[in-house]
């Protein structure tokens, strides 16, 4: 609890200048989408195989600790097997009966239901390092920037795209803050009596609930101050909004897209 | 040790904090610092901001992942396996930066209230804390007991947040950046109280602070810290003495100082060690008198 960040990397920016926090934020964000549409595509186990090669190429080629994203991600990954466990466990009834392992009342355990779990666990999983990775190798500027240019052209059709992206940016880059505001608040209460770094599991998250009374109340107040902050300064989204940094895409950036897309192709077809 | 032979209240040696140590967004925060604090010393730790304070003020409390052998409690290692942490925070009491991150309750009187019963007292011993508390911090205890935190002043929650830390009656009290955000008569207030407190109580008083303004009065020693290490330590006016140096780390100096470093444009030997206004005018008036 003392360095929650540690726990929880979600949102947070690591530059470490490799290729990928050089490229152009589109192909990135492209590339990231891409990874969704094929993630929830593939069905296989063997398709998740063509796939895994990939995302190591990710993470070397990133330079970012494989331990550190690991260590980063094992709140979300106990969050995920406590919902895949529930999932096999309520698996819907239309299992031949040959299927079932383990049977009692409503709850069974079936092969189609730990195959159905496996597959759901691994997109999530991949989803979850795929958007990861974009934003640990992307600046909050960068993918503002890329963000508005790729939807831009939903403007022509009333959307108004640089307000959506902002909140959208917003949300996520709010969440290392908010961590770390979690992270002070327990600091500064463990100093007064409450023991975040004792005791067992249940002891732990019953008292953060203490804390959730005041990060709403900082919550709001730092919202409130943004807004502030981004009026004072004019703010005002739109079309007609320039930009003072011009992307543009390099040839490496098409190759990376192109040999991107091929092998999520071929993950497909396996 | 002391003459007595007792360990310093406090210690650190050669203390040193990474904070996300192993990762890539690890950052230094401070680097082998070292020294010990007696008990009912008045120390004012110094530095511009992120020169490592709070982290030095964190480490005093066990609230980082300390190594052990680097932070002591009464001689005792508070990094090892068996040190009593809850022991620790009931003696050592930090008053932090933002008070409101450390208001647990929604009522005044129930959050001056949870570090005594979080200790254990009975409650007829915890509702005087919290009256003697709060009364000693101008909030008289009918009329705040049952107000609403959120809707205080900032000055006013500042002052819940050291009733707070008042109540569990600790022999070492902390101050983060106490005269932060207080209008002048506030800071004046608070710093009559922080020297009857200390007197009465015998506290062992660390004030952190980037101005000697009010720290000059509160303390008798000061320690400046630059960048994560330890630049001076030694008696308030030994400090001061350097004011130069004081001011090329950033640090704001005390009214008196600054007049007698302008002073010293017109008298060289100007002596730049002054506490109050009263030696300031003494000491050009010696100087017009001589001329």
């Amino acid at each position: 609890m003392l360095e929650l960040q540690r726990n929880v990397i979600f949102g947070q920016f690591v530059e470490t200048g490799s290729f990928i926090h050089r490229m152009d934020a589109r192909v990135k964000i492209a590339i990231t989408c891409l990874f969704i549409v094929a993630l929830f595509l593939i069905d296989s186990f063997v398709g998740f195989a063509v796939v895994f090669p990939l995302l190591i190429v990710v993470g070397i080629v990133s330079r970012i600790p494989i331990g550190f994203v690991l260590r980063g991600s094992q709140i979300f990954l106990a969050f995920l097997v406590f919902i895949l466990f529930f999932q096999v466990l309520f698996y819907p009834a239309d299992v031949p009966e040959s299927g079932y392992l383990w049977r009692w009342g409503i709850l069974s355990v079936s092969t189609t239901g730990l195959f159905t779990a496996g597959i759901l666990g691994l997109r999530v999983i991949c989803l979850y390092y795929v958007t990861t990775m974009l934003m640990l190798t992307t600046s909050l500027v960068d993918l503002t920037n890329g963000l508005e240019l790729i939807f831009g052209p939903l403007q022509r059709l009333k959307i108004p795209v640089n307000e959506l992206v902002l909140v959208f940016v917003i949300a996520i880059k709010f969440v290392p803050i908010f961590i770390e505001e979690m992270e002070r608040l327990a600091r500064a209460q463990t100093a007064r009596g409450v023991p975040f770094d004792e005791g067992g599991a249940i002891k732990r998250a019953r008292r953060i609930g203490r804390l959730l009374v005041p990060i709403f109340i900082s919550g709001f107040a730092r919202a409130d101050t943004l807004t502030i902050a981004m009026n004072t300064r004019s703010y005002r989204g739109g079309r007609y909004r320039t930009k003072f940094r011009q992307m543009s895409a390099k040839l490496s950036d098409w190759l990376v897209l192109v040999l991107v897309t091929a092998w999520l192709i071929a993950a497909w077809l396996a | 040790m002391q003459p007595d032979g007792t360990p310093p209240i406090l210690e650190l040696r050669n203390f040193s904090h990474t904070y996300l140590e192993g990762t890539p967004r690890a950052s230094e925060a401070v680097r082998d610092v070292s020294f010990r604090i007696q008990r009912g010393e008045r120390v004012g730790i110094v530095g511009a901001t992120q020169s490592g304070k709070s982290t030095v003020v964190d480490s005093f409390a066990h609230l980082l992942r300390l190594k052990p052998g680097q932070v002591f409690y009464e001689g005792e290692d508070v990094a090892a396996p068996r040190h009593d942490r809850g022991r620790l925070r009931r003696e050592v009491g930090i008053v932090f930066q933002q008070p409101d991150s450390q208001i647990i309750e929604d009522v005044v009187g129930a959050d001056v209230a949870f570090g005594p019963t979080a200790a254990g007292l009975s409650a007829p011993e915890t509702r005087s804390r919290v009256e003697e508390s709060l009364n000693t911090l101008g909030l008289p205890y009918p009329d705040y007991r049952l107000r609403y935190v959120h809707a205080l002043s900032g000055g006013q929650r500042r002052r819940v947040a050291i009733a707070g830390v008042l109540a569990m009656h600790t022999p070492v009290l902390v101050l983060d950046e106490p005269m932060a955000g207080l209008d002048p008569r506030g800071r004046r207030e608070l710093l009559e109280l922080l020297i009857k407190l200390q007197r009465d109580r015998e506290l062992t008083l660390i004030v952190c602070s980037t101005s000697l303004t009010d720290a000059s009065l509160l303390c008798d020693r000061f320690i400046v810290i630059d960048r994560g290490t330890v630049v001076m330590d030694g008696p308030v006016r030994e400090v001061l003495r350097e004011a130069d140096r004081l001011a090329e780390l950033d640090i704001t100096l005390p009214e008196p100082v600054v007049g007698a470093r302008e002073m010293q444009k017109l008298f060289p030997e100007f002596p730049t060690e002054l506490l109050t206004e009263e030696e300031l005018e003494s000491e050009l008036l010696k100087r017009l008198g001589a001329a």
